[in-house]
């Protein structure tokens, strides 16, 4: 069986209102959410979430093996799960790919404008949710193709539920530092003192919580990359 | 048993129960005339609504007054009945004494229905409605501020402490309880703990469901003291202890958590606990740090909230993905008990999946315990241990459970043996309050940590001045999940001289006689008293709540003062002064400044 090839998209520049919501639980989420006037230039962003046949031939190509590996690819991807979206990856791991890929992880601007794009949609296919166009409270990850019809505006795949994904930065309160992860997962634990589970929304990002390697990767955590255009 | 029939038709019955005297009046209607000192009550002890309507005051019939006696209890009772419209009911007043100084007022009401079909009954109360009103009343945890009734005090839990009316002196006292442990059985002292205690008492209509039988409708404790309200207290928690099964608390003397003065919440996820260079946890630099606070007593470790439920890993795997796995907690709890600190782990009960128990989850603590060599489990978001957990102690005697909420029902409090005081929402506009905490009183044996989460500045004083007014130790909890609101220099330098009071009067503040609320000679100002049984030391923690300086007399003192020194707090120039055979405390009080004291009396 023929693999998924994960192609690029083109985005054209633009300039759009980002404003995002988060759910943190108790605590807080310290980083400005908007509403401000970002610009988003040209750039190309991978179709699908990287998948474990990608994320194999990089390490094969590479050589690449973290330092610190605690629960690295601790579902130990192999042909029969080729076309899922690679997970147990932390966001240096991520970063590492990327930057091989000739790319990087997309900022959270940029991921929310892919998603929503020039017309703010608040899912990625439209206004309203639609749990069978994603993998929404499911019981597993899913091949990245699966859901052709939840593609945002710009053709991009799997933005809503399946798996969560790293964006680009490190947040420094000054205090503590966190990532930001969008589009939520396949998961959906059962309590409301859990992380919100399930697909979510374009215009929400989780604030993730940093710690050492084994704890910043999950099950339900991949990503994607973006590649700067002239 | 001795049985006596009041066949006569006098107006008024006078009886004398024990230390109670009451006049009745039973003529035409049931009056409350008397109740020991208060006088000219009159109102009625019950009014009956039937579908809304009242049924007229004397429509009454009386049937039988009786006194029995023997040689453990007296009881009185008058019994009633009335027709009205179709339906018959029949009722009893009791006052019953089986102990000193403690009657209980029973009221009991029945029905045989027209046809059978049973009709919307509602009751109150006229005489404990006067009584309210009376300018000497107070309810739990009032006091009297020379112009209004304020509430000073709290309570979380299913004991309610009495209410008081006094003579003017506050000498003779009288103190109201209604028991009501589960507050919702049909039929008993529905809603009368909460109305009581609230302004809205004169509003409360209970609800009876009436068949032939007579049901109690109301068990009212009456307590009666000549000496003050603190007797009435100290009547109340000996009758309410008495129900207890207190082993857990007494059975091992190497409880090591009485002493836990000071927890530490170290959140994983910040710089406070957290090397993101070195990616280690600097427990070293924690313990450090804690020593401007006096040092801490016990550390809970928290990494698993908020990051459970993003995958499917549950509270014991993620130990797993730490560096190093367990070894780093084994690792932080070695390195803790060399400094002499207990360390705890949470558990979340809210993260049970449908595959597990609570014994399974007792197993993987024990487990956890073995290899980790850990000293305690905190439960989160609970007030009560699980039997499952309960089996550990067996095994590790000295093995302890802290939790969130303080429990709030008997088996709870007899079987977890100690917890947080929790107070604050974020929601709101929280003030934290100085007042007496009768939770502590009531059950000086359960240790409690003091914690706001959110407070800050002025409130983090006034947190510290509370946990001091109660004797009680604290969380020093300053990242809250992500957002740092440290202690400021001040406060760590209070909560370390709080904590050396709190270590070297231990005893007193522990002690099993100790009252909250004592009376003050200053309206503004409220005292709770430490001590032991047959001690001659005693804690005073004085508090002004005024917006003024108060200078001058605070307290009368039992006896002449051998000793006396104040032992947190601003100076207040402490000084006894005795004035014909009467001893008195004079202090020069900031406001708004809690202080302790110790006395040694020359008895």
């Amino acid at each position: 069986m023929k693999s998924v090839e994960n192609k690029k998209i083109f985005i054209n520049s633009n300039k759009y209102v980002y404003r995002v919501e988060h759910l943190t639980l108790e605590g807080t989420c310290s980083i400005d959410h908007g509403p401000k006037y970002v610009e988003i230039k040209n750039l190309f962003v991978d179709k699908y979430p990287v998948t474990n046949k990608q994320y194999l031939n990089f390490l094969k190509k590479t050589g690449y093996f973290p330092k610190d590996n605690q629960r690295f690819l601790e579902h130990k991807p192999n042909k029969s799960i080729y076309d899922l979206p690679v997970v147990f990856v932390s966001q240096k791991d991520a970063a590492e790919y990327a930057k091989w890929a000739g790319g990087r992880l997309p900022t959270d601007e940029e991921w929310q404008y892919i998603a929503s794009g020039p017309k703010y949609l608040e899912w990625p296919w439209g206004n309203k949710f639609n749990p069978t166009l994603c993998n929404h409270d499911g019981q597993h990850l899913v091949c990245v193709n699966v859901y052709r019809k939840g593609a945002s505006w710009c053709g991009c795949e799997d933005m809503a539920g399946n798996c969560w994904e790293w964006t680009a930065d490190i947040h420094d309160d000054g205090n503590h530092q966190f990532a930001l992860l969008r589009g939520g997962s396949y998961f959906y634990a059962h309590d409301h003192w859990h992380v919100g589970g399930g697909a979510r929304k374009n215009n929400y990002h989780w604030k993730l919580q940093i710690l050492n390697e084994g704890m910043n990767r999950a099950a339900t955590l991949g990503f994607r990359c973006v590649y700067d255009a002239k | 048993m001795m049985q006596n029939k009041f066949t006569d038709k006098k107006k008024s019955i006078d009886f004398s129960l024990g230390n109670l005297n009451l006049s009745v009046d039973v003529y035409k209607n049931i009056f409350l005339k008397e109740l020991n000192f208060i006088k000219n009550i009159n109102n009625e002890l019950f009014s009956i609504r039937v579908e809304n309507k009242l049924i007229p005051k004397n429509k009454y019939k009386i049937e039988k007054v009786s006194k029995n006696t023997d040689d453990n209890f007296t009881f009185i009772s008058i019994d009633f009945s009335q027709i009205f419209e179709n339906d018959f009911f029949e009722g009893r007043i009791s006052f019953v004494q089986k102990k000193k100084n403690i009657i209980d007022f029973i009221f009991q009401l029945s029905a045989k229905w027209h046809k059978d079909i049973p009709k919307k009954v509602l009751l109150k109360f006229p005489f404990l409605i006067n009584l309210h009103k009376n300018k000497n009343f107070l309810k739990p945890g009032d006091i009297f501020d020379g112009k209004k009734r304020i509430n000073k005090g709290v309570w979380n839990l299913h004991e309610y402490p009495p209410s008081i009316i006094s003579d003017n002196l506050g000498n003779q006292c009288l103190g109201f309880e209604f028991y009501d442990q589960f507050p919702w059985q049909a039929n008993y002292n529905l809603g009368m703990s909460e109305a009581i205690s609230n302004e809205n008492f004169e509003k409360l209509e209970t609800e009876v469901q009436l068949n032939r039988e007579l049901t109690d409708i109301i068990l009212m404790k009456i307590y009666i003291s000549s000496n003050g309200r603190e007797k009435i207290f100290n009547l109340w928690k000996e009758n309410t202890r008495q129900r207890y099964d207190l082993r857990k608390y007494h059975d091992n003397k190497n409880r090591w958590i009485k002493n836990n003065y000071l927890q530490h919440f170290m959140f994983a996820y910040g710089e406070e606990a957290f090397d993101y260079k070195k990616m280690e946890f600097k427990i070293i630099q924690i313990i450090k740090e804690g020593k401007e606070f006096g040092g801490y007593d016990s550390i809970l470790f928290w990494h698993q909230y908020p990051r459970l439920g993003l995958d499917e890993s549950n509270q014991w795997q993620l130990y797993k993905y730490l560096p190093k796995n367990y070894k780093t907690i084994k690792k932080i709890v070695d390195i803790c008990h060399s400094e002499n600190i207990k360390f705890f782990i949470p558990f979340k009960p809210w993260d049970i999946r449908s595959n597990e128990s609570l014994d399974s989850h007792a197993k993987s603590l024990e487990r956890f315990i073995k290899e980790t060599s850990i000293d305690g489990f905190f439960l989160d978001t609970m007030s009560s241990l699980p039997d499952s957990f309960l089996k550990i102690k067996k095994k590790f005697p000295l093995f302890e459970f802290c939790s969130e909420g303080t429990p709030r029902e008997q088996r709870q409090i007899e079987t977890l043996t100690s917890s947080w005081d929790q107070i604050g929402d974020i929601r709101r506009n929280f003030k934290v309050e100085i007042n007496s905490n009768f939770f502590r009183f009531l059950f000086p044996e359960h240790p409690l940590n003091l914690v706001s989460r959110w407070s800050v500045g002025s409130d983090k004083d006034s947190l510290i001045k509370r946990a001091a007014f109660n004797g009680m130790g604290m969380v020093i909890w300053q990242d809250i999940f992500g957002c740092w609101l440290p202690f400021s220099i001040e406060q760590k330098k209070n909560i370390k001289s709080l904590k050396s009071t709190l270590k070297k009067y231990h005893k007193y503040f522990y002690g099993d006689n100790s009252v909250p609320l004592i009376k003050t000679l200053s309206e503004k100002i409220i005292c709770n008293e430490f001590s032991n049984s047959f001690s001659k030391e005693k804690i005073y923690s004085i508090y002004n709540f005024s917006s003024n300086k108060i200078k001058g007399r605070i307290l009368k003192l039992p006896s002449a003062v051998k000793e006396f020194k104040q032992i947190y707090g601003k100076s207040a120039n402490i000084k006894i002064e005795k004035k014909q055979n009467n001893f008195y405390l004079l202090a020069n009080l900031d406001l708004d400044d809690v202080m302790l004291l110790y006395i040694k009396f020359d008895i």
